[in-house]
């Protein structure tokens, strides 16, 4: 009891000091967090390889922040969508639903296969990131529609989208369709991991949005000559 | 010859001021001397790139009521060529410094601010 009262009287220090700037020196390299990329041998690196590891040897480095870790569990494209998925800061949080969905994933994934067939039970699929990078995939758009402006008018012209733009626009569109269109009751995670296992098998809304997209860019397809690069 | 026409313009430029023949023609309230910086142009996009891929995608849609497992080989032309259009953008946007024999607006603002212009005469 004594310990406690005293540790109410010290003044709160954080935990975790930031160590990472935002605004670094282009000079500046970024950090390989991957364990895989040291463990090759030196007779197995190609030229280009090689010439990187030189330049790594004599640039400076940028601090790797808080969310990139070296375990296995580390997923660049999970982390992207609870970034995305997080409001007001709470990472917490948006760390805790996407948890609880992937476990949800799985429970109807290995009910799904206790409850199947002899003949089918192979072709389930119960590892819950596949689904997850599966149904991203479903999910992303092959082109986009921009807005250029010929003549005074603004036309909807079809356009080659890069990859990052194509996985922000599908996680952007499961996200609000989670969030938007649901049971007042239903809790996100249960929303989520409904959409992923529909788009897992190219049902839901998120592929109608998707379908619709390239349906838009099928009838504006007269308008492609007019974009520039 | 290029000192001439500067020496030049520079009295032409004192004559427009001076008040010895009546009203001056100029009466400037900054000091006439150029900014240490050039304006940003425009920069021209260049013409469509895989125009012909997107029309070959958007057939085979057209013709499988946009089912894509059936379209994957148009699609995967399509990847394709973007990636060769994007390669190709980034070997000429390096090497397209000199645009018809003029620095770039950022260059020559750059040489500008390391030379700058004199403002005053001490």
């Amino acid at each position: 009891m004594a310990a406690s009262i005293s540790g109410l009287l010290k003044p709160w220090t954080p935990r975790v000091f930031l160590v990472r700037w935002s605004r670094y020196n282009p000079y500046y390299l970024e950090p390989e967090v991957r364990k895989e990329a040291y463990i090759k041998p030196e007779a197995e690196l190609s030229a280009e390889e090689k010439e990187q590891r030189e330049l790594k040897s004599l640039r400076p480095i940028k601090a790797a922040t808080n969310d990139v870790t070296s375990s296995v569990f580390n997923d660049p494209v999970i982390s992207k969508f609870v970034g995305m998925m997080m409001l007001d800061g709470n990472k917490i949080l948006a760390n805790e639903i996407i948890a609880k969905t992937l476990e949800n994933i799985k429970r109807k994934q290995v009910d799904k296969y206790h409850k199947a067939p002899e003949g089918t039970k192979e072709e389930i699929e119960c590892n819950p990131y596949a689904i997850f990078h599966q149904a991203l995939e479903n999910c992303k758009p092959v082109v986009g529609l921009a807005s250029i402006q010929k003549g005074g008018k603004f036309y909807q012209v079809p356009i080659p989208l890069s990859d990052d733009r194509r996985r922000h626009l599908a996680m952007k569109w499961i996200i609000t369709e989670c969030r938007e269109s649901k049971h007042r009751r239903t809790l996100m995670y249960e929303k989520l991991s409904q959409e992923l296992l529909a788009a897992f098998v190219r049902e839901g809304n998120v592929i109608k949005k998707k379908l619709a997209m390239h349906k838009m860019a099928e009838a504006n397809r007269a308008y492609a000559h007019y974009r520039w690069a | 010859m290029a000192a001439q026409r500067g020496v030049l313009f520079q009295e032409k430029v004192s004559r427009l001021l001076s008040k010895q023949h009546g009203r001056p023609v100029l009466k400037p309230n900054k000091p006439l001397v150029l900014k240490d910086e050039v304006a940003n142009r425009r920069v021209k996009r260049g013409g469509a790139s895989c125009v012909t891929e997107i029309s070959v995608l958007m057939a085979c849609w057209k013709q499988n009521s946009f089912v894509e497992s059936v379209c994957s080989a148009e699609m995967k032309a399509f990847y394709s060529c973007v990636d060769e259009a994007q390669a190709a953008k980034k070997n000429t946007s390096e090497l397209s410094g000199v645009q018809g024999e003029r620095l770039p607006p950022k260059q020559a603002t750059l040489l500008l601010k390391r030379f700058p212009n004199l403002r005053t005469e001490i």
